[in-house]
This record gives C-alpha cells, structure tokens and sequence, in this order.
C-alpha cells in the first residue's frame, strides 16, 4: 500500500516540476524528485501523520514560490535586488500557473456511470493525467512523460458521438487488431482473452451485446452503424489506422465501441492518475451540481465519502491470451 | 573569475544560502542530506523545500560557490546514485566572511544592549 501511495505521490510531483522553467527542470528535475521520494520515505518511516500533512503543505508553498521565483530570477542575487512583488502579482502568477496546470496537465472528472464498475465506481472523483498519451512532438519524446497506448490501458476519452462528454474506458484493440465477443469473451486477432479486470453481472441474454459484431440494433449510434458498415470483415471488427476500440469494464452493463464506434486516437485525453475523492451519490447528482446535492455533500460529507477508495490508483492491466480451440 | 571577486560582494547571505555552505563546510553531501543538516543546524527552524533548495544550489554554482562532485550512491539510503556537492574554496572565503560579518554584529548589539540579558 505505502509503495502505490508513494508512487502516486512522486508521479504528482514530478507534474507539479513542469511549473519550473524548462532549462531548470531538466537539470535538477531529477535530483528534486529523488529528494522528494527520500523524504516521503522518511517520513513514512516514522509514521507520524501531522508530520506528513505538515510536509505536504510545505511542499505546495516551497512550489509555487519557488517555480515564480526561477520564473522572474535570472541572475544570482536577483531575489535580494529585485523590487518586492506585491502580493497582488504574487497571486496573480500563481494563478497563472494553477490554470496552466489544470488545463494542460491535469483534469479532474467524475465518474458518473458504473461502466466501469469493479474498478472505478459511481462517484469516483478523478484526476486524469493530460501528458500521459499526449502527442510530444519529435523534440518532446526525449524528456516528456508520454508513451503511446497500450492494450489494458485505461483512458478518459471524449464521447465521439457528442465530444462535450468524457468517458472512461480500458484499450481493447488497437489499429489493426481483429476483435469480436464470443459468449461475451473477447476475441482478439483469434486469441481468446481471460481478463481478470472485468466484472460480470447475471442479466438476460444479449446476442448483440455478447455475440458481438453480429447486426446493428436500435441501440447502434449512427457512428456504431458507420462501423458495422465499413470495419466488418468475417464477423469480426478490424480497428482502422488512428482510432482505439474500448470497452467498459462492467461488460453487461456498459455503452461503450460495440454501440457507437471507435474512438479516434486525438480524442483521448490522457491517463486517469488518481481517486482524490469518492462520494456515493447518484448519477444525476454527478451530472451537474444542483441545490439538492449541495446540501447531501455538506450534511453526509463524512458518512458518505468512501475513505477506502481515497488517492486509490486505477490500473493498466494486461489481459491473458489463449488460443482459441475450434 | 570567480576567484578574483571579493566575498564581500555576495554579502549578506540570503538564510537559506548561509546554511546550505555550512552544511557543505564539513563533508559534501547530496540533496536530501543538505536538507537534513540544515534543518539539525537551525533546530527545525529552517525546512528547506525542494524548489528553495534547488534554486539556491542552482545560484550558487553559478556563483562559484559550491561545485557538482561525482554521482554515487548513499549507503545509508538505497543504492540510487545521487548528485553530490561540495564547496569551493571561494565558497569557504564567503561563508567566513559572512560569519565574521554576523560575529561583529553580534558584537554591536552586545555592545548597545550591555546590562540587558540577550
């Protein structure tokens, strides 16, 4: 437990290190975050929790001085010469820097659906890490954090067929790969897959859903029949170049590329990083906030919050592959 | 270059400055062990962040005041190799300086506030 804390708090500050100018970064970047993780591991050590909260408040202060400070310091006694700051532009720069790093490098979503039930459930507040699959461009993939998608990665995308929504799905097939359900077990490029993330529920039968690509349905969206249409070939899907196929991971009960199509690769946002908060409230309540759920939050805040999901970490999971005995 | 300048122009020290030569003044150390000395040196008093730390380091080797030793590993902490650091022999002319320049105004107040208990 204490290592995938550990982990997730180091990958939290190794973001916070993109608030630095990029020439600093690069050269004590590294040492900075090892800093970092020996202390955590001290203080972990000793246990003592006001210690650790004491820590992490200082560390929030020592940031956002200091990433203002190697932001406006150019020269050595610049801090002593420089014409103290009014608070004013204090803030303001910290401001800057708070938007900058949640609009480009962190993003918090709700989850609001049990799609992905089993790993992620109904009011889930996550953090969605935006460089994770970000395009770095050929300078970038030297030192930014990006690596490309992978089968079992889960990914917060936009819905393709209204891209005002985010979903929260785990990679199935990637461009090129052939995929179809057998008995609702996945089927890819003729090897059967045994995945252990998945959650089954007992519900009635669904041809469309566990046989799937059989035909299109009333519940088909017109990007899922474009599919059906164009991708089909001898009963089975073929991910076209650029897009991801992505299923949910509460397989009975989740709408995901067997209804409304592949998700193009530009549409995914990035990786979810951490649960930074977990209430259990409904999904219309998580849709938008309203009076009602104002008031559930302040009045259940401390009943209804599920500590025991708090800074959980969901997890990339490979699935096992078999082949397929006909 | 460095070498020419007078230590006197670098004075005073900035706190976080004065303590982390102090805690190179007797062995290099790595990042976390600099923190770890100067917050013993000033009983707690001082806790240096990373951001604060680094961004003093990255001055003062500009300033000449300290220099990057080889990397190694820590043997009390794991086996991942750390940047160490050690100072310079100019960085030595100025921590001096500095004390010697706190030392006389210790001094003074001593002086004008003789009869009061410090």
């Amino acid at each position: 437990m204490t290592t995938y804390l550990l982990g997730a708090f180091c990958r939290v500050y190794s973001l916070l290190l993109f608030g630095y100018p990029a020439e600093f970064r690069r050269e004590f970047g590294g040492p900075m975050l090892q800093l970092f993780r020996d202390r955590c591991r001290d203080l972990a050590r000793r246990g003592n929790p006001w210690e650790a909260l004491r820590f992490a408040l200082h560390v929030v202060a020592d940031w956002s001085r200091s990433t203002l400070r190697e932001r406006t310091a150019n020269f050595w006694n610049a801090g002593r010469r420089q014409a103290p700051r009014s608070s004013a532009t204090e803030w303001a720069g910290t401001l800057l820097i708070y938007l900058f790093a949640t609009t480009t490098l962190v993003q918090a979503y709700v989850i609001p659906t049990g799609s992905m039930e089993g790993n992620l459930l109904i009011g889930d507040h996550l953090l969605v890490d935006r460089m994770a699959y970000a395009d770095p461009g050929t300078l970038g993939r030297h030192f930014l954090p990006c690596r490309d998608v992978e089968r079992g990665d889960i990914i917060a995308f936009l819905y393709p067929e209204d891209p005002r929504e985010t979903y929260v799905k785990r990679v199935i097939g990637l461009p090129g790969d052939r995929i179809r359900l057998e008995h609702g077990a996945v089927i890819r490029n003729g090897r059967r897959l045994i995945e252990p993330y998945t959650q089954h529920i007992p519900t009635y039968p669904d041809a469309y859903r566990d046989e799937f690509p059989l035909s299109v349905s009333i519940y088909t969206t017109p990007r899922g029949r474009e599919m059906f249409a164009r991708d089909v070939h001898d009963g089975e899907v073929v991910v076209p170049p650029g897009t991801l196929f992505a299923l949910g991971d509460n397989r009975e009960n989740s709408a995901d590329s067997r209804y409304w199509g592949f998700v193009p690769r530009n549409y995914v946002v990035g990786k979810p990083l951490v649960v930074y908060w977990s209430y259990d409230a409904q999904t219309a309540d998580l849709q938008e906030w309203t009076v009602h759920h104002a008031v559930d939050v302040a009045t259940h805040f401390f009943t209804k919050t599920r500590w025991n999901r708090m800074l959980l970490i969901p997890r990339s999971q490979r699935a096992q592959e078999v082949e397929v005995v006909r | 270059m460095a070498k020419e300048r007078s230590p006197q122009e670098l004075l005073p020290l900035t706190q976080p400055v004065f303590h982390i030569l102090l805690a190179l003044a007797d062995e290099e150390r790595h990042g976390y062990g600099i923190m770890q000395d100067v917050a013993q040196q000033t009983e707690g008093a001082l806790q240096l962040g990373p951001g604060t730390l680094y961004g003093c380091l990255k001055r003062m080797l500009a300033a000449g005041l300290v220099e990057e030793s080889e990397e190694r590993p820590d043997p009390a902490l794991d086996d991942e190799r750390r940047k160490y650091y050690r100072m310079t022999a100019f960085g030595k002319r100025v921590v001096r300086a500095e004390a010697q320049r706190l030392a006389g105004a210790v001094t003074a107040a001593m002086s004008k506030l003789a009869g009061e208990s410090l």
